[in-house]
């Protein structure tokens, strides 16, 4: 058989509005997931002991749950619970950050965790509280460390706005499948999906990966 | 036990009277005594799990005591968290491990203290961390980072950045104890300069021959009490108690 592309380079510019939408769903999914998680974590290793448990309860059960059946929940059960219907951009955007918050809270954590408990004791020995200790100590190195684990996340996040395909939201695959359903041409549509995802998270895992090598030794206690 | 040396004008800094420390059921401290005064230089010396650590963070708050009580300037410590963070401004402290921050230049981090804590402009926190740097005799390395610094350096950083909050007494828990044997000298000196310059330093070594040339008064830990304490000269030349020269002929101290 022989690759026939153009179908694809017609409808360039409705794939290029698809992967807006991913890059925009995903970047909105990091940015909700890293204040969530982020508070998440630090609340784990800083707050209160009552807090702890159901903040476990939450990583655990995210962590054991997959996106789809989080996502189809959102999107169809919470309706018939709630009465509210969601657009599908912001019930794939809660479900998405819902699930990632769950990692960026444990990475977070890690990341606190692994600063030794010398660092902070030098710290309070100059009279800084426990919270100047935190922010100016432990926290910057906790993210340098934190880099390695968070260019995984980005790219996770990326891949799974396309699971947002099911609920139609039109980001890049919905459109890929749109596309590929109109011309016929659903090799090639896939092919050219499969390298726009990795031209797309390729830079981004390299730049994090490159940042790291650059950094690390900032976070070496 | 007396001090040999005492003067009776002799300003005392800080005074531990009967300091208890339990962590759980072991007993870290039972029942510590003893005095540091303005511009002496006090060693504590003893092996290893003794307590000698234990006391220097009850010193400064960062363990709580269970019993007995510690004074700074006659004034008795709070024995809980809060109180302290003022206290521990007065107390500069060095760690074995140096406990540099990794993300900050050698300048930032003896910055660090008068920029967070006293809140001074960022002008004059970092003129006061360069003439600091300047006088650990490492001026020439404030952009570096402390991984691009050897032991004996990041130490002498940790030591400049203490000295910039100007503190009333300066606590060392085993400053060379992590470094290479011929860096040991240099942080050493510093430490000497610091004695004669009439920093009043509470310093827990195992180097012999520091204490012996530079303390006013050593002090021996075992399993969290003093066996004994006195003037250099008693303590390596003439213990009293027969455990003390049996942890210095441990040590390999000839006399
Ligand atoms: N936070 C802690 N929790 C439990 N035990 C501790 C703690 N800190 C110190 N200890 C114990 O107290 C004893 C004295 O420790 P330390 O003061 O570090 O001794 P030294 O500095 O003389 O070597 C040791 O046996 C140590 O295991
Ligand atoms: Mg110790």
């Amino acid at each position: 058989m022989s690759l026939d592309f153009s179908p694809i380079l017609q409808s360039w510019q409705f794939l290029l509005g698809g992967l807006g939408l991913t890059l925009g769903l995903a970047a909105l999914t990091v940015l909700c997931s890293l204040v969530l998680g982020g508070a998440i974590g630090l609340a784990r290793c800083y707050g209160p002991a009552w807090l702890r448990l159901p903040l476990v309860f939450y990583i655990d059960s995210m962590r054991s749950v997959p996106v789809l059946v989080v996502l189809v929940w959102t999107y169809f059960a919470l309706p018939i619970v709630t009465g509210a219907v969601l657009p599908p951009f912001w019930a794939g955007l809660i479900a998405l950050t819902a699930q990632i918050a769950a990692y960026m809270a444990e990475i977070v954590r890690a990341g606190v965790e692994s600063v030794r408990p010398g660092q902070t004791r030098a710290a309070l020995a100059l009279g800084m509280s426990r919270a100047q200790a935190v922010r100016q100590v432990v926290l910057p190195q906790a993210v340098v460390r934190m880099l390695p684990a968070f260019g995984s996340i980005l790219s996770i996040a990326i891949k799974d706005t396309a699971i947002a395909s099911v609920i139609a939201v039109p980001e890049y695959l919905n459109r890929s499948q749109t596309l590929a359903g109109e011309s016929f041409r659903p090799i090639e549509v896939y092919l050219t999906a499969m390298a726009v995802y990795f031209i797309t998270l390729f830079p981004v895992t390299r730049t994090v990966d490159i940042a790291y090598a650059r950094l690390a030794h900032l976070g070496r206690s | 036990m007396t001090r040999q040396n005492d003067e009776p004008d002799a300003h005392v800094v800080l005074a531990y009277r009967d300091v208890h420390k339990q962590f759980g059921d072991f007993v870290a401290l039972a029942g510590v005594s003893m005095e540091v005064r303005k511009t002496e230089v006090v060693c504590l010396i003893g092996p290893s799990g003794s307590g000698k650590s234990t006391l220097l963070r009850c010193t400064n708050g960062l363990e709580s005591i269970d019993g007995g009580e510690i004074t700074l300037d006659g004034q008795v410590l709070p024995r809980h968290g809060r109180g302290m963070r003022a206290v521990r401004q007065r107390m500069g402290m060095v760690f074995q491990n140096f406990e540099l921050f990794p993300h900050m230049t050698a300048l930032a981090n003896v910055a660090s203290g008068p920029l967070t804590v006293l809140r001074l402009p960022r002008g004059e926190a970092e003129a006061r961390a360069s003439a600091l740097l300047a006088k650990v005799g490492l001026a020439d390395k404030a952009a570096s980072y402390p991984s691009n610094l050897s032991g004996g350096q990041q130490q002498r950083v940790a030591i400049a950045r203490a000295l910039a909050m100007q503190p009333e007494v300066m606590l060392f828990d085993e400053p060379t104890s992590a470094l290479d044997p011929e860096t040991i000298g240099e942080v050493l000196n510093v430490m000497k300069a610091l004695a004669e310059e009439g920093m009043t330093m509470l310093v827990v070594t195992h180097e012999m021959s520091f204490a012996r040339r530079v303390a006013d008064h050593v002090v021996v830990f075992e399993r969290g009490t003093i066996i004994e304490q006195g003037p250099p000269a008693q303590i390596f030349d003439a213990p009293l108690v027969p455990r003390t020269r049996d942890f210095l002929s441990h040590l390999g101290w000839e006399g």
